[in-house]
């Protein structure tokens, strides 16, 4: 029953119905790291947000996807199985994730700082380190959308388009396993570093422009110190560009024999070298990720 | 149960700053106030208590619960309303304070239905729905305590909340906290700087200055600790003064105009006779405070 108070009558605006205490279920740290992943994977869409956050996000979900849609489209209306390969469509999305990282990384953690959020969530049954690993989840967990996505939308269509599904999933599903681990290690490369570069930038122009800076500048200088480098050094200077490094693994990971006149087929490197520069990179950003907010927990 | 109790409590950020000096506190439940000059220690003080800093030396408990030791289960029972901006501008009022809910552990449903209820307690209704970033200062302030109530919690700690507001703002929100620690019987710490406004809400009263503590008890001895009265004078009466003090007033000024200490009612009849006395020209009369500043120096001078 609701019993207006005079205030009512002033502003037009109190009702009071009382308060009531919570009595309910209180839920352990576990829920609130849950809880961040989740609110900050729908960040990482613009879904809760106002319009504007969403344009970046829809604009690279439609890259990514529409030639894997029209592949499988075309292919079921004129039974032509020729679908894009895996390694191909993965380092075709590279590209595309570091730019989804550089713009969405700074909305995850750039603004919770510069709008003094953080300060809210420090003071709720979290630690600083949970928040940034579980903004890091989010983050991956949202290129995994974008990598593994349309990969396994290739997947389902070999599947399906195929005369005989079953014998096709029998000849097909031993992808699935260097599908998940190569667009896994891929979101968590770019991610991780984008996450961690984002995790000191004042604003989000700066972070972005720091996060794609250093995937067009670290590229640029690793090719030109190659190209003043010789025998031995250059080709293992091949692991300092991170887009040969991401060819160099989905090669090794699909199996695919590098093209002979690209860098990556010049340098002939055992594919596992790409892995290991790979885990190396997301296990010093993760790192560089939890000093910077492992200060917090005092 | 002690609400919050600390011992020979000290932060120190370097050797020369100190924010807090062997604070040594027993709180009990209440509404309290919590009063300093700018750069006093206050929101170091809250800083530590909800586990955001580490103290330096001595030790602090909330609830019974050591800062050091039982941050988690702190902070799941206290609710914090940061001075400075704290809220995202692309998300509307409703979503925030329902995922703030849900961060200290309200499942989803009731951490919804809770920040509804918080939000219109607070005063805001269709405006939830839209982004905060459109909100004005006042609204901003009511969501920043709406998320601090959001969970239930059993301390209230609001960091000089009606900063920034209009006069009027500032009333609804002093009215807000009062109403919010009367009505629904949490305890509420509220810093500010501001005595006057403080003591309207306040049962209690915890003043520092310089991170030391300069007063912890009832809210009515402290008013009588710095309320003076002006009495300014038309003409200049020299001997005005001397007769007051010889009559036993604390009193200090010029010629012109003085400050006396209030004792009681008397105080008044002994400045009527003597003015009457030696026909000074008494212009007006009226009570005013000593700031918070004066009040430390005064007490500094008196101690030293």
């Amino acid at each position: 029953m609701a019993e207006t108070t005079a205030a009512t009558a002033k502003a037009g605006a109190l009702y009071d119905l009382g308060y009531q205490r919570y009595t309910g279920v209180r839920l352990d740290r576990a829920n609130s790291v849950r809880t961040l992943f989740g609110f900050s994977f729908r960040t990482a869409f613009g879904l809760g947000r106002g319009a504007r956050s969403k344009v970046i996000p829809s604009i690279i979900l439609g890259i990514v996807f529409i030639p894997a849609i029209v592949s499988v489209g075309a292919a079921s209306t004129t039974g032509f199985v020729t679908l894009i390969n895996y390694a191909g469509h993965l380092q075709f999305t590279s590209f595309l994730i570091a730019l989804f990282a550089a713009a969405q990384a700074p909305e995850l953690v750039v603004t919770d700082r510069q709008y003094g959020v953080l300060t809210l969530y420090l003071a709720r049954p979290i630690t600083g380190i949970l928040y940034a690993l579980s903004k890091l989840a989010a983050l991956i967990a949202a290129m995994m959308v974008l990598t593994f996505g349309p990969q396994f939308l290739l997947f389902l269509g070999k599947v399906f388009i195929a005369a005989s599904p079953w014998a096709a999933f029998k000849d097909e599903w031993t992808i699935l396993g260097p599908l998940i681990v190569g667009t896994l290690t891929v979101s968590a490369f770019v991610g991780s570093v984008a996450l961690a570069i984002s995790s000191f930038a004042g604003r989000r122009a700066y972070a972005s422009a720091s996060v794609i800076g250093f995937f067009l500048l670290v590229p640029a200088a690793a090719t030109v110190i190659r190209s003043l480098a010789t025998g031995e050094t250059k080709r293992y200077l091949i692991l300092a560009h991170p887009i040969n490094v991401i060819t160099g693994f989905a090669n090794w990971i699909f199996h695919i024999e590098a093209k002979r006149r690209t860098q990556v087929g010049r340098a002939d490197l055992p594919g596992s070298y790409y892995f290991a520069v790979m885990l190396a990179v997301i296990v010093v950003a993760t790192t560089v990720l939890i000093l910077r907010y492992r200060r917090s927990e005092a | 149960m002690s609400l919050i109790s600390t011992r020979d409590l000290t932060k120190a950020f370097s050797p020369a700053v100190v924010a807090l000096d062997n604070l040594s506190l027993d709180v009990s439940p209440g509404i309290i106030g919590f009063v300093g000059a700018n750069g006093a220690g206050k929101t170091t003080f809250i800083r530590i208590l909800l586990g955001l800093l580490a103290p330096t030396s001595g030790s602090a408990a909330v609830l019974d619960m050591d800062v050091r030791g039982d941050q988690m289960a702190i902070r799941r029972v206290v609710g914090y309303m940061p001075e400075n901006d704290c809220l995202p501008i692309d998300v509307s009022g409703a979503d925030f304070v329902a995922h703030m809910g849900r961060m200290s552990g309200l499942p989803f449903q009731a951490a919804r239905e809770r920040a509804a209820e918080m939000l219109r307690h607070v005063g805001l209704h269709e405006e939830r729905y839209r982004l905060i970033g459109g909100y004005s200062t006042g609204m901003k302030q009511r969501v920043k305590l709406a998320q601090a109530l959001v969970h239930d919690p059993k301390l209230l700690l609001l960091d000089e909340p009606t900063n920034g507001l209009d006069p009027a703002g500032r009333d609804d929100m002093l009215s807000l906290i009062a109403r919010t620690g009367t009505e629904f019987g949490i305890s509420v710490i509220v810093t500010s700087h501001l005595l006057g406004e403080i003591e309207r809400v306040c049962e209690q009263l915890i003043a520092i200055d310089g991170g030391k503590l300069r007063y912890s008890g009832p809210v009515a001895a402290f008013t009588e600790l710095t309320e003076r009265l002006v009495v300014e004078l038309d003409d200049e009466s020299p001997d005005l003064a001397a007769a007051l003090r010889s009559r036993g007033l604390d009193v200090d000024g010029n010629a012109t105009q003085m400050r006396i200490t209030v004792r009681d009612d008397s105080t008044y009849d002994v400045i009527r006779d003597a003015a009457a006395e030696l026909g000074a020209p008494i212009a007006r009369m009226h009570l005013t405070r000593h700031k918070l500043e004066e009040l430390f120096r005064d007490q500094v001078v008196a101690h030293g």
